[in-house]
């Protein structure tokens, strides 16, 4: 819900509730002074009554008037001290309707013998005017409540107008580019503060990740000279020729460390780049055909292997993605399903609009195969094997929100890229 | 043209005297690469800094380049664009540590002929300087001849005592790879990266490389050609007569 929506929202019920409150409160506070009017004059009369029942000790029925009707009754048995004011309908004989009227109810005794007495008021005209009160302060609030709301509307919608404008800039800030991050000016002082911290923040975020950069891309530049020389240096020394058994076997292992070595930095580094979101290029690929025309490239291992390729398509999966992570992603998925296949082994590629999945015939797992999506998690400890394609496959996925799975089902491998 | 009697690739460039700057700070990894080309026959010279090569390049002319993109005082990229300027005829090769396709595509485009990352194996670079030399001062058209082996360069096709041998791709590119390194150990490991790249790091790869070369030695004396292919404990191979 946005922010505006919202406090309209919250605007609208709060003064609903209020307006509904205050309608109440009003509608009582008019009734009970027009009941006090009525009810001190019913009491007036009542003195009244009680006065000339004490000179002249006898009351003459005169029940034509409905107006100011005193009705006097005998009271038959029952009697009681107290006044009481009700409220009653009495039948109107010329409008065939009832019409409302405060009644006061006492007992009395005249000539000795005890009689109740009724003293009512009409309480048409009072209604009437309650009914018009109410009616005015109806629409008079409702009207007001309609032009703040909309006023508030406009005023809110104005004032946050910067918030939104800086809000979209923020979103199309991009860390990994050079661009400052430049917020409007606004003459509200907590968005300017806003938009300090958040230039102060922006700026920060681009440094850091710039050091960081810089820091992956030095140390790993760093490292691989050193290490050419090793190579370089080694290559020399096995032409030398006249090496013995140890030497040879010597040489053999430094070579294969610095190697290693030389490789885990790249993928190190390879990682750090995707996690660092490195590769901003994107186009459309058709990951499906990319898998068959990469296969190309495992020809002389396939048949080495004398792996039989079965390839099963119902569709191309399409996906936007940098052409470099999705090479990498599948030549890695790739030499992982021939590099832990059998001799004579099956390599099945399945693709689909929506996924993509190669399986591989090898040894059962021992591991939880969604564990191997972690760094250096090996299912040998074969030296040759690094530990680092599974996972940079897993990181390439997580940056374009592809969901990766890896079941076991028997001897068969099954890895499944498929859209999240 | 190139010489048509069965010489070494190495000595007729020694004749030609095949000049080649090698532009790397690192002072032991330059050295290793002058003294690896020194023995191919070719004539190097090295500058350590950016303001060394800037001077050797206004001086002298080079038929081929080896740079390194990051030196201390400057940028690789800039000592291409000078070179190119002066002679666009000459052949350059970047070696560098920066592995990003940017690097790799900003090298080609301002006349960059090759992209080494380091670690780089040294039998690669001088297999690439040589391809770079053939296609850049003879067309890539002629013939490469070692003995009774005469390989054409441009049809593909390999003769062994002038009855053509049919190689499969790989074992095609290999024999050219041990043709660019006559008498020089070659590791399994960079044979396996010379046929099919770093991205093949399965063990598996050095069974290929034995299975292709058992190939192309019975390819090759199939038609009366010698066994040339000598295998070293432990290490590699190497193409060799003695």
């Amino acid at each position: 819900m946005k922010l505006l929506q919202k406090t309209s929202r919250i605007y609208l019920l709060a003064s609903l509730a209020i307006y509904f409150v205050v309608g109440i409160a009003f509608y009582r506070m008019i009734r009970s002074m027009i009941y006090d009017e009525v009810e001190s004059r019913l009491k007036v009369e009542k003195r009244d009554f009680e006065t000339y029942i004490r000179i002249h000790n006898t009351w003459e029925s005169n029940s034509y008037f409905v107006e100011n009707k005193i009705e006097v009754k005998p009271a038959n048995g029952s009697f009681s001290k107290k006044a009481v004011f009700t409220d009653t309908l009495i039948h109107n004989r010329y409008e065939e309707s009832l019409d409302p009227f405060r009644q006061l109810t006492f007992y009395t005794v005249i000539n000795g013998k005890p009689y109740r007495v009724a003293i009512r008021k009409s309480m048409i005209q009072s209604y009437k005017l309650i009914e018009a009160v109410s009616a005015a302060i109806i629409a008079f609030l409702g009207l007001l409540m309609i032009c703040m709301f909309f006023f508030h509307r406009r005023l809110s919608g104005k004032l946050w107008q910067p918030f939104y404008d800086s809000l979209a800039r923020i979103k199309d800030f991009d860390w990994t580019k050079d661009e400052k991050l430049k917020l409007a000016d606004s003459n509200i002082t907590e968005f300017n503060e806003l938009g300090d911290v958040m230039e102060k923040m922006a700026f920060k975020m681009q440094h850091d990740y710039k050091s960081l950069r810089e820091f992956t891309e030095n140390a790993s530049h760093e490292i691989q000279t050193p290490l050419a020389l090793i190579n370089a240096r080694v290559e020399q020394f096995i032409q030398s020729g006249d090496l013995g058994k140890d030497h040879t076997y010597w040489i053999e292992e430094i070579y294969h460390a610095s190697r290693r070595m030389s490789r885990l930095n790249q993928g190190l580094l390879l990682l750090a780049k995707i996690e660092n979101q490195q590769f901003t290029e994107s186009e459309e690929i058709d990951l499906s055909k990319f898998v068959e025309k990469k296969l190309g490239d495992f020809e002389d291992i396939l048949s080495h292997k004398q792996i039989t390729v079965q390839i099963q398509s119902s569709g191309s999966f399409y996906k936007m993605m940098s052409p470099a992570l999705a090479d990498i992603m599948i030549a890695n998925l790739l030499n992982n399903a021939i590099k832990h296949n059998h001799v004579n082994g099956l390599l099945q590629i399945e693709t689909a609009p929506e996924f993509l999945q190669i399986s591989n015939s090898g040894n059962v797992l021992k591991t939880n195969p969604e564990r191997l999506f972690e760094r250096f998690k090996k299912e040998s400890s074969g030296a040759e094997s690094l530990g680092l394609g599974l996972a940079i496959v897993k990181q390439i996925c997580d940056n374009y929100d592809l969901h990766i799975s890896y079941e076991n089902i028997d001897s068969m491998h099954i890895i499944r890229v498929r859209t999240a | 043209m190139f010489p048509v009697s069965g010489f070494n690739f190495g000595r007729y460039l020694q004749k030609s005297c095949m000049k080649i700057l090698v532009v790397e700070d690192e002072k032991g990894l330059a050295e290793s690469i002058v003294d690896y080309l020194s023995r191919e026959g070719f004539i190097c010279e090295v500058a350590n800094t950016f303001w060394q090569a800037d001077e050797k390049i206004s001086l002298y002319q080079y038929d081929c380049t080896i740079v390194d993109l990051t030196l201390p005082d400057g940028d690789g990229f800039s000592i291409i664009e000078t070179l190119k300027k002066i002679v666009a005829t000459t052949g350059i090769i970047i070696i560098s540590a920066r592995n990003t396709l940017e690097d790799k595509i900003k090298g080609l485009e301002i006349g960059s002929d090759d992209y080494m990352t380091k670690p780089f194996h040294l039998s690669e670079l001088n297999a690439r300087v040589k391809s770079l030399i053939r296609r850049r001062y003879f067309g890539g058209s002629n013939d490469m001849i070692w003995r009774e082996i005469r390989v054409q360069l441009k049809a593909r096709k390999v003769f062994v005592s002038e009855k053509e041998t049919l190689l499969s791709r790989t074992e095609y590119d290999l024999l050219l790879y041990f043709l660019s390194n006559i008498d020089v150990a070659l590791t399994k490991e960079s044979i396996a990266e010379h046929l099919w790249g770093d991205h093949m790091d399965s063990s598996d790869s050095l069974d290929m490389v034995y299975s292709h070369i058992k190939n192309l030695r019975r390819k090759i004396l199939e038609k009366d050609g010698k066994d040339y292919i000598q295998s070293i404990y432990g290490i590699g191979y190497k193409f060799t007569a003695s």
